[in-house]
């Protein structure tokens, strides 16, 4: 491809790239070295906690639903502070990395800088891509380790120590239970990562970072307004935010993994169809 | 387009002339209606320090982020170092360092870890070779004290002096600067001169866009001139001083008589508050000298009147702004 030009020191060898793990480590360190991300991580896994005392502090006997399921029962708490933070929260952390990820750098000059260095295109995506998983998985796991935590502190080792009460009334042991909670968690990721996938992709038209903010949340408002529309039940399997409420499936017994199952197939067509588009626009872009 | 690349290189060696570092050929470039770049042609020798001069909008920067593959062609073709752009970047970019359309750094880093990052992107950099690399090119642009500082409280000169950093990463045998001297002072200015200089003494090509024109005369050796996206003179910055009509001043009170005796000679001339200014197209200027004092002028001085650039400047593009 690169003709050796002969008789003259201008010899070029073929393309050289860095190493691949040192741009991912600068770039997680980038990520979660920057105020925005450590402040938004600090205010989720605050959730969690002030569900925990909410609850203690009103503690109403009686009544039904997730609520008053965590009362005395730990390891219930950090469910629900997943599917509490999962329509607007754990989504905004995501986008905004995204929109960081690749218009803010662009809006910042940097990415010039990248693409100069030369980092190729293509790798400069999955990199990207690298990090704003990066920020799911530690925004889910802030959520998922606090709300533990707070499980534990709060009901005590002795509520926990019989594991988990489910929404059908069953009991099952401490074990079953955190590996519940750890599904739960991994399937958000799951969810999230969809949600970055696509907010990559508006990243990558865009230079401006509120953009991208502004349609990735603005869409998923609208996808909870379609849904709620009954004319428009037939749009429901392609909506991302249909059946994010199957995260309390993790509660039930017997564990019910249809809708999971579902969900996470619906969040990987996103994630492809979202990478696909940053690929292909970043690798024309203008920077 | 490999074998068609290979054929100029290959006679240029012919003729023992390096490959030019940077070749251009009907370099175009349309935004919607807006001409920006159109039909550019340019070779810019290996080891040359060339000045790219213009107007602001004049399509400087256009042209430099087309060269680094950062903006496609409307039409035209670059090559780098040999290498055709923007297909050889993995191989050629590394080679090249650069500082476009300003320095563009993350304002919640500091100076030094902004470098690093730039550093870890750097293919010719090994990772045990980062650190070493970081403190010397800042101690190089004259940013170690303030190294540890973040970047958002930066002054412009220093953010500058970052930028400049960045491009100095990794020794390069092309380096392209986009108005390297905006926003620094004099002291900057002349650091800035004194690391094109280095960078023209190890061998490296340099592209230094400016709009100061004494910087450009006191640091280049070509001179390209860009006026409303075309390229209306370029050369060695001698042979352009030199290329504009050649002259004579001649001092003298007698300049009546001068002018009278040059025209019946069939000289063209000029009068001057000093004296007369002589076209010394067709003539040289002994024949001159000796027609006047033949004609009893008293001659007082005479010196050849050479071009600055600035007027070459005024000269090229004055008329053609809109």
């Amino acid at each position: 491809m690169t003709t050796p030009v002969p008789a003259s020191s201008t010899t070029l060898s073929g393309p050289v790239h860095a190493p691949l793990g040192r741009l991912v480590r600068s770039e997680l360190r980038w990520v979660l070295r920057r105020p925005r991300t450590q402040i938004w991580l600090g205010i989720l896994a605050l959730i969690p906690v002030l569900m925990g005392i909410g609850i203690v502090v009103t503690d109403s006997p009686g009544g039904s639903g997730l609520f008053t399921q965590i009362a005395g029962n730990g390891l219930v708490l950090p469910v629900a502070a997943l599917s509490i933070s999962l329509p607007l929260l754990l989504p905004l952390a995501v986008t905004m990395a995204a929109a960081d990820a690749l218009a803010g750098e662009s809006a910042h000059g940097t990415l010039r800088g990248l693409l100069l260095a030369p980092v190729s295109r293509t790798r400069l995506v999955l990199i990207k891509a690298v990090g704003v998983l990066a920020v799911a998985v530690a925004a889910v796991a802030a959520v998922a380790v606090l709300g533990i935590v707070t499980g534990l502190v709060l009901v005590g080792p002795s509520g926990t120590a019989h594991g988990m009460l489910t929404l059908s009334g069953t009991q099952v042991g401490p074990g079953s239970a955190l590996l519940r909670v750890s599904l739960a968690a991994a399937w958000t990721v799951g969810q999230l990562a969809a949600v970055g996938a696509v907010a990559l992709a508006v990243s990558s038209v865009t230079e401006h970072p509120l953009v991208v903010l502004a349609a990735v949340l603005g869409g998923l408002i609208m996808f909870g307004v379609l849904s709620a529309v009954p004319a428009l039940d037939w749009l429901q399997p392609v909506l991302l935010t249909t059946g994010w409420f199957t995260i309390t499936d993790v509660l039930r017994d017997p564990l019910p993994l249809d809708g999971l199952a579902s969900t996470s197939l619906r969040a990987a067509c996103y994630l492809l169809i979202g990478l696909a588009v940053a690929l292909a626009r970043t690798a024309t872009r203008e920077a | 387009m490999t074998a068609g690349s290979a054929t100029p290189a290959a006679t240029a060696s012919l003729v023992d002339l390096p490959a030019p570092a940077i070749r251009v050929r009907g370099l175009r470039k349309v935004f919607g209606s807006t001409v920006a770049v159109s039909g550019v042609d340019l070779d810019v020798p290996a080891g040359a320090v060339l000045g790219v001069l213009g107007p602001n909008g004049s399509g400087k920067t256009t042209m430099i982020r087309m060269l680094l593959a950062l903006s496609r062609p409307t039409a035209g073709t670059v090559e780098l170092l040999g290498a055709p752009m923007p297909a050889a970047a993995g191989a050629v970019l590394p080679h090249v360092g650069a500082l476009v359309e300003g320095p563009g750094f993350h304002p919640f880093l500091s100076g030094r870890e902004n470098l690093r990052r730039c550093a870890a992107a750097e293919p010719l950099l090994s990772s045990r070779a980062i650190p070493d690399a970081v403190e010397g090119v800042l101690s190089r642009v004259g940013l170690a004290s303030a190294a540890g500082r973040r970047y958002r409280a930066y002054s412009l000169g220093m953010k500058q002096r970052l930028g400049l950093a960045a491009a100095l990463l990794v020794p390069r045998r092309l380096v392209i600067l986009d108005e390297p001297t905006n926003g620094l002072d004099p002291a900057g200015t002349r650091d800035v001169r004194t690391i094109i200089a280095e960078l023209h003494a190890g061998g490296a090509t340099v592209l230094v866009s400016s709009h100061l024109l004494a910087e450009v005369e006191a640091t280049c050796t070509h001179v390209a001139v860009l006026d409303q996206g075309s390229l209306i003179a370029a050369g060695p910055l001698a042979a352009l001083l030199d290329g504009g009509a050649p002259a004579l001043d001649v001092r003298t009170p007698d300049s009546a008589v001068a002018m009278q005796a040059l025209r019946e000679a069939g000289i063209g001339c000029s009068i001057r508050p000093t004296g007369v200014r002589v076209d010394l197209a067709g003539t040289d200027p002994p024949t001159v000298v000796a027609l006047l004092v033949g004609a009893g002028v008293a001659v007082h001085e005479v010196q050849r009147w050479r071009t600055g650039l600035d007027e070459l400047f005024a000269q090229l593009t004055e008329g053609n702004s809109p």
